[in-house]
């Protein structure tokens, strides 16, 4: 094993838990039975190390069985954020039918990217692997002309096939064309482009964005969802506050979703509208828009709405441009006005 | 020098009953209510009613660098402090600052060897202390001057070419105090209440100690409240058209589970139009004639344009940022975070920033 190999391998193993290493082994399957068992895990990590490539040597591992490794982590094992932040992308105008486009086979998808993608740069390194969530995980390790593949910066991309979904973490702005055009050639679609939304979490982006996440829907009669924890008080306040909290954590509720809300991290709005204050008539009758960015930012950001929705911090009906983060799944939004019109209105979000 | 408009009671030093004369609740520091019995003994000099101006003169544009030496002034830009208040400072002479330089390096010696709390890297460092003396950085005549204490790390086995750059900073000043505050005092006290450290927690600490110890004032954490932040954005626009702030930008935090953090930036251009629009001159198609009016500007507009800014900003996402509590502003002109630290990026408006916070501290001050 060269040196880059065995510095992979030992970023690699820093960042998994000890108690995940065996299953992780297990999973990946590269050792003998003998040899797994003579590791002995409640040693220290570094020892663990290099217990481990003293074994990879043994067998005579590669670059490749060291990357197979890495996939199993990324996709399985770590859950922390890990890779810093992942993009969506949203593949558009499919080719012939519906059925058509989401009909793509497995093995043709993964011939067809490589065989594109190694068209368009010579020295790459990519590895397909399906999983059990119908995600087709794909680690693409980048070289150019004269240098061969760096596997310290791979870029991950995860693809569900039957939707026209894309998700990508550490891609550099040069990657992104070759990516964009093996993607597109592969699937049946024509073009592809940014979905407006990131995050850390990649479950969390992916359950925002295909809906996986507990929907709540507008009752006919109030019933109260359940919360999660009452902080007792006064009991004449309890009295004449429990219906208008009940109404507003309904509302919250069906802008953002009961139970676990996925975990976005920021949202970023570019206002581009009128500047909208009827006690200041100097700045409401001019023209141009009054230009700002807000950005919203928080360890659980849906979860902040919801309870700014539910604990009157924020007037319900919760306006479409909070609701649209869930909605739309996106959490970068540009806001213009819509023509001209009374400022009572709704503002729309586009794009 | 122009007198500020502002409500400053004098508190009779043998009377029973003050009345407060304005009915502005917003700028009344808790405490007041209770110096207010201290007043009654007679201890207190004549602050005590004293409350935030509420109106200023507006920032010129100071060509500072004609009256300060451009090298001290580069050390006191585009670095972050954090603020403290000082009581007046008994027995502190500016003519002695080589002395202070030598005791301060020798009460450090002495405290490492005791094993205090500073950070060295190795054994063998000591530590050499400058105190300078910044001129030209006040504006009345009743203002001390400023003070720049640095301290250099020495390694016992350095060159003496070496050029060395200062582990940590401090500087105390005053400007555009109170004049009857400073002249209230008795004569051998020396009014600095401004003190601003950059570098470890160690050596500040140290440093605050050996004020105490030589001349028996008293130091406090100085936060920027809500009105002084309020302040600082709107004399901070107010210099738009002379100098670009480029952009003005907001943070505040909302008692949300988990809490949320809303950033509001503002293009420059936006927030400078607001702000002429509510100013006071500004009526509906009249030819104000402004000499006067904009040289100074009051906390109603302060206010309004804030109310302005927190309305385009409900329109849109109906959340009330009333509700969170603002905790730092930045221009391209400087940065002032709730917890008490500032950073001056341009020194052309220095002095109405450091003018205002003089007055906070002064207003911090117990006495």
């Amino acid at each position: 094993m060269d040196e880059s190999t065995k510095r992979l391998l030992q970023r690699l193993m820093r960042r998994i838990q000890t108690q995940m290493l065996r299953t992780t082994l297990d999973k990946w399957g590269r050792l003998t039975g003998e040899q797994l068992r003579s590791m002995d895990f409640t040693l220290s990590k570094w020892a663990l190390t290099e217990k481990l490539l003293a074994i990879c040597e043994e067998n005579e591992l590669a670059v490749k069985h060291i990357t197979e490794l890495e996939m199993i982590c990324e996709s399985d094992v770590i859950d922390n954020p890990s890779q810093g932040m992942w993009y969506a992308f949203q593949l558009m105008d499919p080719e012939g039918t519906y059925y058509d486009a989401h009909s793509v086979e497995l093995t043709q998808f993964k011939e067809q990217f490589k065989s594109h993608l190694r068209e368009l740069i010579r020295h790459v390194s990519v590895k397909i692997k399906k999983h059990t969530d119908e995600a087709v995980w794909i680690r693409i390790a980048w070289g150019d002309t004269f240098s061969r593949p760096n596997h310290m910066k791979p870029t991950y991309v995860v693809h569900y096939l039957q939707t026209p979904y894309v998700f990508v973490t550490s891609l550099t702005s040069k990657q992104k064309p070759l990516l964009s055009q093996a993607l597109v050639l592969s699937t049946r679609y024509q073009a592809i482009k940014d979905a407006n939304l990131s995050g850390r979490k990649l479950t969390a982006i992916r359950d925002l964005l295909m809906r996986q996440y507990h929907q709540v829907f507008p009752t006919r009669y109030p019933a109260p969802i359940a919360e999660n924890d009452q902080t007792v008080s006064n009991q004449h306040i309890e009295r004449e506050q429990a219906e208008p909290a009940a109404n507003r954590l309904q509302a919250a509720c069906e802008a953002f979703g009961g139970g676990v809300l996925p975990q976005l991290q920021s949202a970023v709005y570019k206002l581009e509208t009128k500047f909208r204050d009827h006690s200041n008539k100097t700045m409401t009758e001019r023209e141009e828009p009054f230009k700002c960015v807000v950005k919203f930012a928080s360890t659980n950001l849906l979860e902040s709405l919801r309870h700014c929705a539910s604990s009157g911090i924020a007037s319900t009906p919760v306006t479409p441009l909070l609701s649209s983060i869930p909605l739309k799944g996106k959490n970068y939004f540009v806001i213009t006005d819509n023509g001209p019109g009374p400022s009572s209105q709704m503002r729309q979000p586009q794009n | 020098m122009e007198q500020h408009h502002n409500s400053v009671t004098r508190t009779p030093l043998n009377s029973v009953v003050v009345q407060r004369r304005s009915k502005r609740k917003s700028y009344r520091l808790s405490y007041r209510s209770c110096l207010g019995a201290a007043s009654r003994l007679g201890l207190t000099p004549a602050l005590t009613a004293r409350r935030l101006n509420t109106s200023r003169r507006a920032p010129k544009s100071h060509n500072i660098t004609e009256k300060v030496d451009a090298a001290q002034l580069t050390l006191l830009v585009k670095t972050e402090w954090q603020l403290s208040y000082v009581t007046p400072l008994y027995q502190f002479r500016h003519t002695q600052l080589k002395s202070y330089s030598r005791q301060l390096s020798a009460f450090i010696a002495a405290e490492k060897q005791q094993g205090m709390a500073v950070e060295v890297e190795g054994p063998q460092k000591t530590f050499r202390v400058s105190f300078s003396l910044v001129q030209g950085l006040t504006e009345s005549d009743d203002d001390a001057e400023t003070v720049l204490i640095q301290i250099y790390s020495k390694p016992v086995f350095a060159r003496q070419d070496e050029p060395q750059k200062p582990v940590w900073s401090g500087w105390l000043t005053c400007i555009n105090g109170n004049p009857e505050y400073l002249g209230s005092l008795p004569k051998d006290f020396v009014c600095l209440p401004l003190f601003g450290s950059s570098g470890a927690e160690g050596l500040t600490t140290l440093v605050k100690s050996w004020f105490q110890q030589s001349f028996d004032c008293c130091f406090g954490r100085l936060e920027i409240s809500h009105t002084s932040l309020q302040w600082l954005m709107a004399l901070w626009t107010n210099c738009h058209n002379e100098y670009s702030i480029q952009h003005l930008k907001m943070i505040w935090t909302l008692p949300a589970e988990p809490p949320l953090q809303v950033t509001y930036t503002v293009n420059s251009e936006d927030a400078w139009e607001l702000w002429g629009s509510v100013r006071k001159g500004n009526r509906e198609g009249e030819e104000a004639e402004e000499k006067e009016e904009e040289s100074s500007i009051d906390i109603e507009e302060v206010t309004r344009f804030m109310q302005g800014l927190q309305s385009h900003f409900y329109r849109h996402f109906r959340l009330d940022l009333s509700a969170g509590s603002l905790n730092q502003v930045s221009t391209a002109l400087g940065s002032a975070k709730y917890n008490g630290r500032i950073k001056i990026t341009n020194s052309r408006y220095m002095i109405t920033t450091l003018t205002l916070l003089t007055e906070c501290a002064l207003l911090k001050m117990p006495i």
